[in-house]
């Protein structure tokens, strides 16, 4: 118990500290943009102090009818310090009276040191609220009323300003803190005795993490779309709506979404349909060729293709040669490029499919006489159906979130993703910005939504985790020919393209001068070097601890109950169906101002990887937690381990190849990221794919080859490593009853 | 929070269980609708003793264990272990060992590993673990096995592992849930007679949770037979299945035929005379809800029923299948009561009835008890 009593107080003592810097920090921002606010004022008042005493009257009478929203008094002449003022100001008359008929006013040392900041042509913020007339709580502000043309002193203006908005705010603050202490007390007393209080904490912190780094910023991103200037309004809306660019932009992403997805789905169905239902050869090969280019780094691809068909690429110097003009640049390179970039996508998607339809199925159907044709069109096609159309979807939604190959291949082409990244970097409309991703969050949330709960629910497949060992052909050797031949291109195209990029790092300068060189890898290295080391260190903290929280996350989820369940799997799982640019945005515009500030540390990067990629590694957790019999951990804390104990000695062995593979995910998904962290870079914290698109942008593809080439390497050494250690853990922990 | 310091020493002091009016509701997760698994149920194990749950799925006995385990923690009453409260104890704090049914063993451990498990969270020194591993393996018969993964073993070879992980700690109290299910046949009957040796030899407090009446029987020291969520009766195996309290723990516990009757008088001494289609019988054993005038019913185990001439007995009725199980024989015969079986011991020598031959029913008072007629009765057209 005493135990127990410690804890609940050094949680206490922490709730404590983190809810006073959170105080501090809310109220002193709040209090510094108010001031701000009346100082700004303060300073457009006096800036208007018309020149050479002309009409000073009538310019007080059209700043009081002005309706602002403070009292203006003009003393023109200003007191000898300890003196009262020797004549009645101008202006508001309930100020005025104030001024020279207050005696505790006029005996404390505020009333001379305003005068004496003013004379010294500085405004001066009075500490202590004052009660003027019959308006109680009003902050005073000495100002110097200069004359504009003489720059000489004519006199001070005072003004008084009412901060019954400051207290009502700060009362308000303190109550939610108060509220929130309370309940935070309550609930941290709850927790400790409560049987198991680590899983009680475990939770609290997944809460906080989320509803931090999930909702808090989405909220932001949406909160800046619908105000200006300080109020809300549907200007943002209205402009983004109205604006013919912005429509232009959605055309272009839906388009290429269509066209990507679709192209995809076919070549992906080829190859899954090649592995999982013929028996046609090298299918380890095929397959590894089929999902190398989901874990190549960004731009690679789109630097090959210009490389090679770009206006100075190798194949269109000799297409021109033979008469041939034409641009890459535009929807058609990036339907190639994102089509051969995401059709793994569909590959793994549709081979898990495939593999799931019994040939039993097929067989029954040969059975009764029908044709190979027919039993394809009529059995394993609608069978696929459902699969196919969850392949389309998410190639769909990759495709409309993509923004590095648009970046470097768009042209002419405007897309959803590319728009709000030059609206935030280019044009610093942060609102823009944000309504825009918030509009390409649309169809990726609908694309989701419709897997999950339609497609999800019209599945036939049947989850027996038995595929029959046999396999009944039903393609004819015609018919197998002509899958190999497309098999064949797509996977010839892809070794040209990675061959393309190795070749550009030993020429001199490609498309001009290609002879041998290795100058390029030279200067791309040294350059490179801090990028680099960044990009390696911050994916590599990053990768421990999403796995980490993944395996904790997926544990809580399959084997806990609590209030909140679903809450929290949505809070977790949503950051997989934003569009990075929108995490990006979302991020700077949450965590550049109080109470929390992170713009520009390497913290807000780890975290942005973390919080991304963390909805796969859970989903691994939890489909691999979902096999192991829940009386394995309750046998282990039956025999005296506590929760902590069974997670190191039991939980993680069990899932070591979900937590190596989800921190191998991570990792890979960090050191290729760059649609969200190209808003969060700095100079400090930099990240090698934008150094790759800075490289490519200034027409150094040698460079960008170089960088291109070291990503390549180190991404697949680490995929490869982690397959290594993960099938030797799955044969370690075979039947896993 | 290391809970290692309450964790008992290696001394096996058996101790009592005692369940307090414990109510167990659960909350359906779809509907949202409460669903009562154990009702005020109030019951206490003696040290050392094996006491045996038993009853439908759904009764709520594994509840039962669960809560004593402190995997669930009741909605209201208490338990104690020994003198000491663990009504809200977590599992990893009480002095409770439980085998599971599905054996629970550790994948990524090889056999000695998971039988030392709970020494290692109990700080026990390398070598002092390694000698009492293997004297409990040794133990349960897997004494060459240490090295082998679990997934290595057979069904029983790992039900073995499994006892001997959860005694190697000395618990003072050994929970079994269901341990048998998984065995074929011939391996649930050698593993119930091992369970038993083991149980005994170490003095071991133990409750056994099951549905097989067989299993029950054969182990128990009392059985408590338990029925939606609510204890029905607490007795020794013979108490249960000579004198049940009512038609669900009779049927339960053994096959049964119920014979309609009368209560004609209750003689408060020994005796009460029921009529059954007129003839008179006196019977020993009664339940005391009945009284004179009452409706009731008999009920006769298949080795009280005998077969005779049409006629002669009770009921007549067809004899419809004969099987023969060497010390006895079963007749199953069709009557306007149902199929009754009647089992005749020592068949040798005994007139045998030919199956489709017409036979009337008698039953010997002494082995019957007449109970209250709480049967649903379709209406008779």
């Amino acid at each position: 118990m005493t135990r127990r009593i410690i804890h609940f107080l050094l949680t206490m003592l922490f709730i404590i500290l983190v809810g006073f810097w959170v105080y501090t920090s809310v109220s002193g921002e709040f209090l510094r943009q108010y001031r701000t606010s009346q100082r700004r004022t303060v300073e457009t008042v006096i800036a208007g102090f018309p020149a050479e005493n002309q009409d000073i009257d009538g310019w007080l009478k059209r700043l009081a009818d002005d309706k602002n929203s403070c009292k203006i008094a003009f003393v023109s002449e200003i007191p000898m310090p300890g003196e009262k003022l020797p004549s009645a100001p101008k202006g508001d008359p309930e100020l005025s009276n104030f001024l020279i008929n207050n005696e505790e006013f006029a005996n404390d040392p505020e009333f001379s040191k305003g005068f004496e900041y003013a004379s010294y042509e500085e405004i001066y913020r009075s500490v202590k609220n004052w009660t003027v007339g019959p308006h109680k709580a009003q902050a005073l502000f000495f100002a110097p009323a200069v004359d504009i043309k003489t720059r000489e002193i004519e006199g001070v203006l005072v003004f008084a300003f009412n901060i019954d908005g400051e207290r009502n705010f700060m009362s308000m603050l303190n109550m939610l803190f108060i509220g929130a202490f309370l309940l935070f007390t309550v609930l941290v007393w709850q927790l400790i005795l409560s049987p198991d209080p680590i899983i009680g904490f475990a939770l609290a912190g997944l809460f906080l993490i989320t509803l931090t780094f999930v909702a808090y910023p989405l909220f932001e991103a949406f909160r800046l779309s619908i105000m200006e200037n300080g109020r809300f309004s549907f200007a943002v809306w209205k402009a983004v709506l109205q604006s013919e660019g912005y429509l232009a932009a959605l055309k272009g992403s839906l388009i290429l979404g269509c066209l990507t997805a679709t192209f995809a789905t076919v070549i992906g169905f080829i190859f899954a349909f090649a592995v999982t239902r013929t028996n046609i050869r090298c299918k380890k090969f095929i397959s590894i060729m089929g999902i190398l280019p989901v874990i190549s780094p960004p731009f690679s691809l789109t630097l090959s293709i210009i490389l090679l068909f770009g206006n100075n690429g190798l194949v269109t110097r000799w297409l021109r040669v033979i008469g041939l003009d034409f641009s890459i640049y535009g929807l058609t390179g990036l339907v190639i490029v994102q089509v051969i970039g995401m059709f793994p996508i569909a590959f793994m998607t549709l081979s898990g499919v495939l593999q799931g339809i019994d040939s039993t199925y097929e067989e029954a159907s040969l059975n009764l006489s029908a044709t190979k044709l027919k039993t394809f069109t009529s059995i394993t096609l609608p069978l696929a159906v459902p699969g196919i159309l969850s392949a389309w979807l998410l190639v769909f939604t990759t495709s409309l979130a993509d923004f590095a190959n648009p970046l470097l291949l768009a042209g002419d082409l405007k897309v959803l993703s590319l728009e709000s990244y030059i609206e935030v970097t280019g044009m610093n409309r942060l609102g823009h910005g944000a309504a825009l991703s918030l509009l390409l969050l649309l169809p990726t949330l609908t694309a989701f939504l419709a897997q999950r709960f339609w497609v999800s629910k019209h599945s036939y497949v049947t989850v027996t985790g038995k595929p029959s060992g046999r396999l009944t052909e039903i393609t004819s050797n015609g018919v197998k020919k002509l899958l190999a031949g497309i098999i064949i291109t797509v996977i010839f195209i892809l070794l040209v393209l990675y061959g393309t990029i190795f070749a550009g790092c030993f020429v001199k300068n490609w498309g001009i001068d290609y002879t041998f060189s290795l100058e390029n890898i030279k200067e791309a290295l040294t350059r490179s070097q801090d990028a680099l080391f960044d990009t390696v260190t911050l994916a590599a903290i990053a990768a421990p601890i999403a796995g980490l929280i993944a395996m904790i996350a997926a544990l809580l989820i399959v084997r806990k109950k609590f209030f909140g369940k679903r809450l929290l799997e949505i809070l977790l799982m949503t950051p997989f169906a934003l569009p990075g640019t929108l995490v990006g945005i979302s991020y700077i515009l949450a965590f550049n101002h109080a109470p929390i500030i992170l713009v520009g540390t390497a913290a807000i990067i780890v975290i942005n990887y973390v919080i991304r990629e963390l909805p796969v590694g859970i989903e691994n957790g939890i489909d691999s937690l979902k096999q192991i019999d829940p009386s394995i951990e309750e046998a282990a804390m039956d025999l005296g381990a506590d929760q902590v104990t069974v997670f190191k000695t039991i939980i993680m062995p069990l899932v070591r190849p979900a937590f190596l593979s989800s921190m191998s995910y991570t990792f890979v998904r960090s050191m290729t990221a760059v649609s969200a962290v190209i808003f969060l870079i700095s100079a400090k914290w930099y990240h090698l794919t934008v150094l790759i698109y800075n490289f490519s942008e200034n027409l150094r593809f040698g460079l960008a080859s170089v960088l291109s080439a070291v990503l390549i390497i180190i991404v697949f050494t680490a995929f490869g490593i982690m397959r290594l250690l993960v099938r030797e853990n799955a044969n370690l922990i075979k039947n896993v009853t | 929070m290391k809970g290692d310091k309450k964790l008992p020493n290696n001394n096996a002091k058996s101790k009592s269980v005692t369940f307090e009016d414990v109510t167990k509701i659960f909350k359906e997760p779809q509907t949202g609708n409460n669903i009562t698994a154990v009702n005020g149920v109030s019951f206490k194990l003696e040290p050392g003793e094996l006491v045996t749950l038993l009853g439908p799925s759904g009764c709520g006995k594994s509840t039962i264990l669960r809560m004593l385990s402190g995997f669930e923690h009741p909605t209201s009453g208490r338990i104690k272990i020994g003198d000491t409260d663990v009504t809200n104890t977590a599992p990893n704090k009480r002095d409770t060992s439980m085998v599971f049914q599905s054996y629970g063993l550790f994948p990524h451990m090889n056999v000695a590993d998971n039988v030392g498990y709970g020494l290692k969270l109990r700080k026990n020194s390398g070598p002092e673990i390694t000698r009492k591993v293997k004297s409990f393996l040794a133990m349960v018969g897997l004494d060459q096995m240490g090295k082998r993964s679990p997934s290595s073993l057979s069904g029983g070879q790992q039900q073995r592992v499994a006892l001997a992980r959860s005694l190697i700690v000395e618990p003072s109290v050994l929970l079994l849930d269901e341990p048998l299910s998984n065995l074929d046949a011939l391996l649930r009957e050698q593993m119930r007679v091992e369970i038993r040796r083991l149980q005994k030899s170490l003095g071991i407090t133990a409750m056994y949770v099951t549905h097989d009446r067989v299993e029950a029987m054969s182990l128990s020291d009392r059985i408590i037979v338990m029925k939606a969520g609510s204890i029905v009766q607490i007795g020794t195996p013979s108490e249960i299945y000579r004198n049940p309290v009512d038609t669900f723990t009779a049927g339960f516990i053994g096959k049964v035929a119920f014979i309609p009757c009368e209560v004609k008088e209750i003689d408060s001494e020994s005796d009460c005379h029921v009529s059954v289609k007129g003839k008179t019988f006196c019977t020993s054993r009664w339940s005391n809800k009945l009284k004179a005038g009452d409706k009731a019913l008999v009920m006769a185990r298949p080795e009280s029923l005998s077969l005779g001439e049409p006629g002669e007995g009770i009921e007549d009725g067809v004899v419809s299948t004969n099987i023969y199980l060497g010390n006895s024989v079963e007749s199953w015969v069709k009557t306007d009561l149902g199929n009754v079986l009647v089992q005749i011991d020592n068949p040798d020598g005994k007139r045998i009835h030919d199956e489709g031959e017409r036979v009337s029913l008698s039953f010997d008072p002494a082995l019957t008890k007449v109970l209250v007629d709480d049967l649903f009765h379709p209406v008779a057209n």
